[in-house]
């Protein structure tokens, strides 16, 4: 386009809603209307090159446009009188603009016989005076959809006749108008597909046929809503996009960056409303919301009670599924996560993405993270608008499930409750875990307990114990670690030698010689010097087992000897007993302790003696020699 | 897009009745189109305010010929610069002699 066209192409565009007004009261017939429009656009386009735009560029083309009209009139093949007479009032009739007639217009092309995109392109083309190609273009499909869907719609309203609304059906007419304003500005504020996020140039015919119907029928309140809705809507414009064109949400962005005329203007146009009262209409009350917005200086600040009141109001006038996902956003501001995603379980938009990107931020905001990053993920593949889809994936990449945090108290009782394992293994699983679990806190969280965490615990429990003992816990620990995937758990410490050392020689002379030693313990100890046999061994024998002249006996499937020390002393232990244990300890057993009956004397009713009893009074009695004492098995060395 | 329509007063002719109804009608059929966003006359004296270094200086004007100075502004949202060109045609058409300004505004 030349410079001389673009130039009349915009003196065009500003006078089209008149013009295209003026001459359908005319002639009777938008479509011819229109046409007429055109005709004298192609004129204007010939003629103003050379002679440049007239003063009154306006009443330029009405003139060419009506006497293109008279000359179709004539040419028509019937001339009759009706015709006649309409060829004389187009000829005579003042052209002289009626506001009303641009807002005839509007009516005419929002008309309810319409469907919904053609209303969209015909107000475009007819009030905005765009061109097909440029329709075609802001909403991405081809000139020729854009031409037939014009072509159809002006054969729609051919029979329409060119009206104001009755009274009683001006609210539905009007809210006709007003969806196809709304619908225009939405695809250019958040462009369904495409790469671009906002195609400005739909936003603003949106906003100035909005300005230009709240001038037509002021006394309108939703007209000054959608007007405030869309002024500050518009505001955020520059905000609403970081610099490789991803959606900034509303809370992240920079106020500092919205547009505080446009915010002005539609706190301007919300006063307006006000004034004009009445039960509030679904744009004055989504107007009211983005007045919230606007209001608030920071996003923290925001007053999401507020907001969730008015959602609850809109809700009722205004029912659809993504209002009550709106809501369900505010509700979740001001009442909690949880409260939020209940209103979201209720609510059933297929294909909509919003729904799952709402989901993901709640449930994010609950601590779900693998739920949350399915939402955003979900959401990422249900929109077709690229720069949406990029910033969606990035949400959901961006979770990085954390483990619930489990303590180390949860984790041991999970482990102690396995059933794979035997009863003995989980108490003495437990014995370990137990202890750990006091010492450094159940509620310590699993991942934060380190090695050093648990071999500190084993020096100072078990260091002193038997390397049998410390084995024990540290295998304990070790099947643990491997269980709940925390493998260096028992990295600090290592497995001890369980070969024990050689017993402390006893000092045997000293140990002959000690005074008031009872008869079972100097035939104990006299036993075990001369067998060399093991403590338990020896312990284990019973009197059917001695051989008292061979100075032997069968226990356990081995032979114990003794000598003559042994020999001396076993007749007197025996006494008169024939059978049952030979060494027994001191008392009975208590009741609640019931020894095998092959540990008990059938005769005595006194149990066998044990290996740390017999150990201990060893240790006592020795103590005289040594101040530690010795051991039994220092006998066998001695 | 925006541009912001600065213009300077000739000086040397009064305005009547008639051009003062003019620039009504014209001003409010800019709104009710839903271009002009904003507009303004400017007072003859400014302060001037000015910077070197860490220094600032405010002076009191008026600082130019009166036909020099701005005195008025329109901030129009337009669909092209050629649209801006013809309001602006359309505004000298009604004030007279004299010089308009037209700039497109960026941001905020």
């Amino acid at each position: 386009m030349t410079d001389v066209r673009r130039a009349v192409d915009a003196v065009f565009k500003l006078e089209a809603a008149r013009l295209v007004a003026g001459l359908t009261r005319l002639v009777r017939d938008v479509g011819l209307a229109e046409e007429l429009a055109q005709d004298a656009l192609v004129a204007a386009m010939e003629q103003w090159p050379g002679s440049g735009v007239p003063d009154n560029p306006g009443a330029w083309l009405m003139a060419v446009a009506k006497r293109r009209a008279v000359d179709h009139i004539r040419r028509a093949e019937t001339l009759d009188r009706k015709r006649a007479e309409l060829a004389r009032e187009v000829r005579e009739e003042d052209a002289a603009q009626d506001k009303d007639d641009v807002l005839r217009l509007m009516f005419l092309s929002c008309h309810p016989v319409l469907p919904t995109p053609a209303r969209v392109a015909l107000t475009l083309r007819l009030l905005g005076g765009l061109t097909a190609a440029e329709i075609a273009r802001a909403f991405l499909v081809t000139e020729a959809v854009i031409t037939r869907r014009i072509a159809e719609a002006k054969r729609a309203l051919a029979e329409v006749p060119f009206d104001l609304p009755e009274p009683d059906a001006m609210a539905a007419r009007l809210s006709s108008v007003l969806e196809a304003v709304y619908l225009i500005f939405n695809e250019g504020y958040s462009a369904t597909s495409g790469d671009d996020l906002q195609r400005p140039a739909l936003c603003q015919e949106a906003l100035r046929l909005g300005r230009l119907l709240a001038e037509l029928a002021p006394q309108e309140s939703e007209v000054h809503g959608l007007v405030a809705l869309m002024e500050i809507q518009a505001s955020r414009t520059a905000a609403r996009t970081g610099p490789d064109g991803e959606p900034v949400q509303l809370h992240e962005q920079n106020r500092g960056r919205w547009d505080r005329l446009l915010i002005h203007r539609g706190f301007t146009a919300m006063l307006r409303a006000r004034q004009i009262g009445g039960p509030p209409g679904p744009y004055v009350l989504q107007a009211a919301i983005a007045v919230c917005h606007a209001q608030a200086r920071s996003a923290d600040d925001t007053d999401w009670p507020r907001i969730a009141a008015l959602y609850a109001a809109l809700v009722r006038v205004l029912p659809t599924a993504v209002v009550r996902l709106n809501q369900a956003v505010a509700v979740g501001m001001a009442h909690g996560p949880e409260a939020g995603l209940a209103l979201t379980d209720a609510i059933s938009l297929p294909d909509y993405h919003l729904l799952p990107a709402v989901r993901g931020d709640l449930l994010l905001r609950l601590g779900r993270e693998t739920q949350a990053r399915l939402e955003f993920e979900r959401a990422a593949n249900l929109t077709t608008n690229a720069a949406e889809r990029a910033f969606l994936l990035r949400r959901a990449d961006a979770i990085v499930p954390t483990p619930t945090t489990r303590t180390l108290g949860q984790a041991c009782a999970d482990f102690l409750a396995r059933e794979d394992l035997g009863p003995s293994t989980i108490r003495s699983y437990a014995q370990t875990l137990r202890r750990l679990c006091r010492s450094l806190g159940d509620n310590k969280p699993l991942d934060a307990t380190t090695a050093t965490d648990i071999a500190t615990v084993f020096n100072s429990t078990w260091d002193k114990a038997a390397p049998k003992t410390w084995n024990r816990h540290l295998s304990a620990v070790r099947t643990f670690a491997k269980w709940s995937s925390l493998d260096s758990l028992d990295g600090e410490l290592e497995r001890r030698p369980e070969t024990s050392e050689p017993a402390k020689p006893a000092p045997l002379q000293g140990i002959w010689e000690l005074p008031d030693v009872p008869l079972r313990e100097q035939t104990l100890w006299r036993l075990l010097h001369e067998s060399e046999a093991k403590v338990t061994t020896v312990l284990a024998i019973n009197i059917e087992h001695l051989d008292l002249a061979d100075r032997r006996a069968r226990v356990r499937g081995t032979w114990v000897t003794w000598r003559s020390g042994t020999a001396a002393l076993l007749p007197a232990l025996v006494a008169d007993r024939p059978s049952g244990p030979l060494f027994l300890s001191d008392r009975r057993p208590g009741p609640a302790r019931t020894p095998s009956p092959d540990d008990l004397c059938p005769h005595t009713g006194r149990r066998r003696l044990s290996y740390e009893r017999a150990e201990y009074l060893f240790k006592q009695a020795t103590r005289a020699l040594d101040p530690d004492g010795y051991t039994l098995r220092g006998l066998r060395t001695g | 897009m925006r541009y912001l329509m600065m213009s300077k007063d000739s000086g040397d002719s009064t305005p009547d009745e008639k051009l003062f109804a003019d620039m009504a009608a014209f001003v409010e059929e800019l709104s009710a189109a839903g271009v002009l966003l904003a507009t303004g006359g400017l007072g003859p004296d400014g302060i001037r305010v000015s910077s070197k270094g860490d220094e600032i200086t405010v002076t009191d004007g008026p600082f130019a010929e009166a036909k020099e100075a701005v005195a008025g502004f329109a901030l129009v949202e337009v669909r092209s610069k050629e649209e801006a060109i013809e309001l602006t045609r359309r505004f000298r058409k009604i004030v007279g002699d004299g010089e308009s300004v037209i700039q497109q505004v960026f941001g905020p």
